[in-house]
């Protein structure tokens, strides 16, 4: 039943959904953390069952953005999006699975792997793994609060068949959010269908005075499209994949955005990177997450905890990262991919002044098998974001919608808007999807 | 030999700089903490404003170039009393640069947080969080000072021009920090890290120049300061160039600050302790000692300002500086444990007037002046006694009862006459008019 | 620049990171491939451009001076393992 629906008429389908989140989670591994006894209350979103990714904070529920390092952590806080929603009567179900501390594309970075729903030995795109595999599979209503920094919304929501809704940079309080990277971090909303995002959208957004990166602007009103612009240089893939998002619009205008396409995911690493190094130095066994005996003295101990805990790939992003900003190199990458920024950000906004929205696809693949993405280099890995970086690293909101299918597995197309145009953007995905 | 400072300074407002803990308060520890200053995974900091103003008035009253824009960076390093493990600070662009106070140019003023407290047990540490967070700001100068002695004159200018401006509270000397770094003339410069407390600063430059008078330092170093023992001691060597690998503190906005609000702060700027000395010496026209004596605590050079308007300021100085001080420090007590209200002022208004009329004598001032330390006010005031018949007969008992001492002062012997009158004061329980009692012991001897 | 195993262990010591042999091996063969790549910004012309910190540009957001509640002790302590009347514990440190 859609949100809406549900919501309009009352409904409790609470302790149903959990059933059914425990049974799945068996073979597919949605949830990191099922609340047995999760309720709801009274409010605009009255007994909604909601899933939250485990980088969110929940007071009392574990915690540990799909690390080993933060297993245990139990927050003493709930973050703004999940105290604002809790005030509306959400029920809490549980927490749902996703690459540790959101380093990856595939939501293989992590102990609790989630699969495809379609077909389980896939992928379900990645980090935010769990939350798109349990959208797509429920048979319940359910929406699930999710986080993006590098495309990880979306990705999901394209290789699940969901969507996916990432808001401008700053509209969601990013407080009680596990950081990856402060500057490109942003929670959004995923669910079955566009029309069940606004809700629960609505609810979250607005300044929050504990996020100083909170906006006090407010979003556009206007949500007329007029033009519609398609980024040339994301049709360079399958054909099939084209074809599945060029079918979906009626009138259109190729546009090309070279900086993006060349420097997007290099700059978008580099920022993500040195941000995300220094985030993960607070893990070293003291006051949360695991510890060891207490032995030695106290850099043994921290590298002793890190070392042990840490996958490979946050020993790896957290190597480059500390390159990128240590003394000598940091003019070179951190501070030049912050101007780089700058520079992708006008080449947007150039493009905004003729167009209403800009598409392409969410991917450059389907959903792919774990054995393929086992054989992957560390540099294929960072360039599958070549899509998503773009409007993550500019902080503008976008949309993942359903475009079709190659086999049974589905197709995503993106919807890009400008800064504070989020209530296009819902709009127009409402009306293609 | 050139010295120069990093002074660390506890600015005293309510909250933390990045959270809303208190500053002051339970001592029980980790009780003054929250999910930010404690670094909890989701916590975000927020900036106090009330910090930025206390910079920069402190930056305005050292005569700094404001930057109006700065911003906040992130310095990274492990440690167990840092709950981040990394500290946010200004790096690159410090709130302040250029300025000068008491002849010291000050190279940066930058605001930044306290990491926790650390307590050493045996194999393990204690952490306590509650100083997580507290707002400092930091004050370097350039390598000025010639002479320990120097920099600890310096400091207490310093303490005393941080109480004017109400961004400081002077606690037991716990509040501020400073590293120092000295060289001697052709040697490298040495700095010695964390040292708290006037004194210690001075003691440990003493001891550091006197070491490298007997050999010179070849090669920089850091070195920390062991009060007890007083020595100096090499630190373990960091390992590397500790690299920061500074990065900007992206959860926190930049800083622009806008003419108005220098403005306003100018405004908020008291008059400064050179200002009063100066007022003090041409207005009030008190020499130079007594002026720089009594401005160099605010809340003692305001009660001088309410009392001279009530009494010869001359006479209200030499009551403070000989009087209140005297006593103060006699009973282990400072001017600001002081707690003199409108009514305080006006008694010792009153209190000074007798006094200058010879109304009261010495002694009763000072069981006056005890009774206003411990009370907060005089409260009855007991004339002393000029009465001639009174004296008169006091003075006849003490000669009665000292036959030897008058023919001893008979002989020429002027002490024995100030036996006699300390005799007749302590027959009048100390009420006595003692300049009278002088003169009628003269007149019946 | 060299991308050498010196290099690679002096970043994960300042990391606080024991890597393995092996991993160090392995790290210093993708990083210089992903560090070739990273380069590449070199191309672009970032004359007089300043670097956008934030997504859209926010300044001067501050919190007004008002105490609030703190933690109680039990709570700052809950998520640690190792902790001692009150105090959160550690191992022995040395002189910073």
């Amino acid at each position: 039943m859609n949100v809406n629906e549900y919501l309009s008429k009352g409904k409790n389908e609470v302790k149903e959904i959990i059933k059914e989140a425990r049974e799945i989670n068996k073979k597919y591994n949605y949830f990191n953390y099922i609340d047995e006894d999760a309720t709801g209350g009274k409010g605009k979103l009255s007994n909604l069952p909601v899933s939250v990714k485990d980088c969110i904070c929940v007071k009392d529920m574990e915690s540990r953005a799909g690390s080993l390092i933060l297993k245990g952590y139990k927050p003493v806080f709930d973050a703004t999006v999940i105290s604002r929603l809790r005030k509306e009567g959400v029920a809490i179900i549980g927490k749902t699975s996703q690459d540790e501390f959101g380093f990856g594309s595939f939501s293989t970075n992590t102990d609790n792997i989630p699969k495809n729903p379609i077909d389980v030995e896939r992928s379900t795109g990645g980090s935010s793994g769990g939350s798109g595999g349990f959208t797509a599979i429920t048979k319940y209503t359910h929406v699930s609060i999710a986080e993006s920094t590098g495309g990880s919304i979306a990705c999901p929501a394209g290789f699940c068949g969901v969507a996916g809704f990432t808001p401008t940079y700053g509209v969601v309080s990013r407080y009680g959010l596990i950081d990856y990277a402060n500057s490109l971090d942003k929670i959004g909303v995923m669910a079955k269908k566009v029309n069940e995002i606004k809700p629960v959208f609505d609810i979250i957004r607005g300044y929050d005075e504990k996020d100083s990166t909170s906006l006090k602007l407010d979003l556009n009103k206007d949500e007329k499209i007029k033009k519609i612009g398609v980024i040339k240089e994301t049709l360079n893939v399958d054909e099939k994949i084209k074809d599945a998002v060029l079918s979906k619009l009626k009138d259109y205008e190729e546009v090309s955005l070279p900086l993006v396409e060349k420097y997007g995911v290099t700059a978008y690493y580099i920022i993500a990177l040195s941000e995300a190094s220094t985030n993960l130095a607070k893990y070293s066994g003291l006051r949360y997450g695991e510890s060891l005996d207490l032995k030695g003295n106290y850099n043994e101990y921290f590298s002793d905890v890190r070392s042990k805990f840490f996958s490979t790939e946050s020993k790896r992003r957290i190597i480059l990262g500390t390159f990128a900003r240590m003394a000598g190199y940091r003019d070179a990458y951190y501070l030049k991919a912050m101007k780089v920024r700058n520079l992708i950000i006008q080449e947007y906004k150039k493009a905004f002044k003729k167009y209403d929205v800009l598409i392409s696809p969410t991917m450059p693949i389907i959903a792919p098998k774990f054995s393929e993405i086992s054989k992957l280099t560390p540099l294929e890995n960072y360039m599958m974001d070549i899509m998503t970086v773009g409007p993550n690293l500019a902080g503008l909101p976008h949309l993942s919608v359903n475009a079709g299918f190659i086999g049974k597995m589905p197709v995503g197309l993106m919807v890009i808007g400008n800064h504070l145009d989020d209530n296009k953007v819902l709009k127009f995905g409402e009306k293609i999807e | 030999m050139k010295i120069g400072l990093e002074i660390h300074v506890e600015l005293n407002s309510k909250s933390k700089i990045f959270c809303s803990c208190a500053t002051q308060g339970s001592n029980v520890p980790n009780t003054r903490t929250c999910e930010i200053c404690l670094g909890m995974p989701g916590s975000k900091p927020s900036f106090n404003r009330e910090v930025l103003h206390k910079a920069l008035k402190v930056a305005l009253a050292l005569n700094c170039k404001i930057n109006k824009e700065s911003f906040f960076s992130r310095k990274n390093y492990f440690y167990p009393d840092m709950s981040r493990n990394y500290q946010i600070t200004q790096y690159e662009l410090p709130l302040a640069e250029n300025g000068k106070f008491e002849g010291i140019n000050i190279r940066r003023i930058h605001m930044e947080e306290d990491p926790g407290a650390l307590i050493h047990f045996g194999s393990i540490t204690l952490i306590d969080y509650n100083r997580s967070g507290m707002p400092l700001i930091e004050i370097v100068t350039e390598p000025d000072f010639k002479t320990p002695k120097e920099a600890r004159t310096f400091l207490n200018k310093l303490i005393t021009l941080l109480e004017y401006l109400n961004v400081y509270v002077r606690e037991e000397e716990t509040t501020l920090k400073a590293d120092a770094n000295i060289s001697l003339e052709g040697g490298e410069r040495v700095e010695i890290k964390n040292v708290t407390g006037l004194r210690e600063i001075e003691r440990c430059l003493e001891y550091e120049a006197k070491r490298q008078e007997i050999e010179l330092a070849t090669f920089k170093e850091t070195r920390g300061w062991d009060a007890e023992k007083g020595v100096t001691y090499s630190l373990r060597k960091k390992e590397s160039e500790n690299d920061y690998g500074y990065l900007t503190e992206c959860d926190l906005p930049m800083l622009e600050l806008s003419d108005t609000l220098l403005n306003e702060i100018k405004k908020e700027i008291p008059e400064l302790p050179n200002q009063k000395i100066k007022n003090f010496i041409d207005k009030y026209k008190l020499n130079k000692d007594d002026a720089e004596v009594i401005a160099s605590d605010l809340k003692l050079a305001e009660l001088f300002e309410q009392i001279s308007h009530k009494i010869d300021a001359k006479i209200a100085a030499n009551y403070l500086r000989r009087d209140l001080l005297g006593q103060l420090e006699y009973n282990k007590l400072q001017v600001k444990d002081l707690k003199i209200g409108e009514h305080g002022v006006k008694d010792i208004g009153v209190m000074l007037n007798l006094y200058q009329k010879n109304k009261i004598n010495n002694n009763i001032l000072k069981t006056l002046t005890i009774r206003l330390i411990k009370e907060g006010k005089i409260g009855e005031i007991k004339e002393q006694v000029s009465d001639d018949s009174q004296l008169k007969k006091w003075c006849k008992e003490a000669i009665e009862n000292n036959k030897s001492v008058v023919e001893d002062y008979k002989k020429g012997n002027e002490n024995s006459l100030n036996f006699l009158v300390g005799y007749v004061m302590k027959l009048s329980n100390k009420s006595a008019n003692p300049q009278k009692v002088r003169e009628i012991l003269k007149e019946m001897i | 620049m060299k991308i050498d195993k010196e290099l690679i262990e002096s970043i994960s010591k300042n990391a606080r990171l024991k890597l393995s042999d092996k991993e160090i091996e392995k790290f210093s063969h993708e990083l210089k491939d992903v560090l070739e790549a990273f380069s590449k910004l070199k191309e672009v012309n970032t004359d007089k451009v300043e670097p956008a910190f934030h997504p859209i540009k926010i300044v001067n957001r501050f919190r007004e001076d008002i105490v609030k509640e703190s933690l109680k002790q039990e709570d700052a302590l809950k998520n640690a393992k190792h902790k001692k009347d009150g105090y959160f514990v550690a191992p022995k440190t040395i002189d910073k």
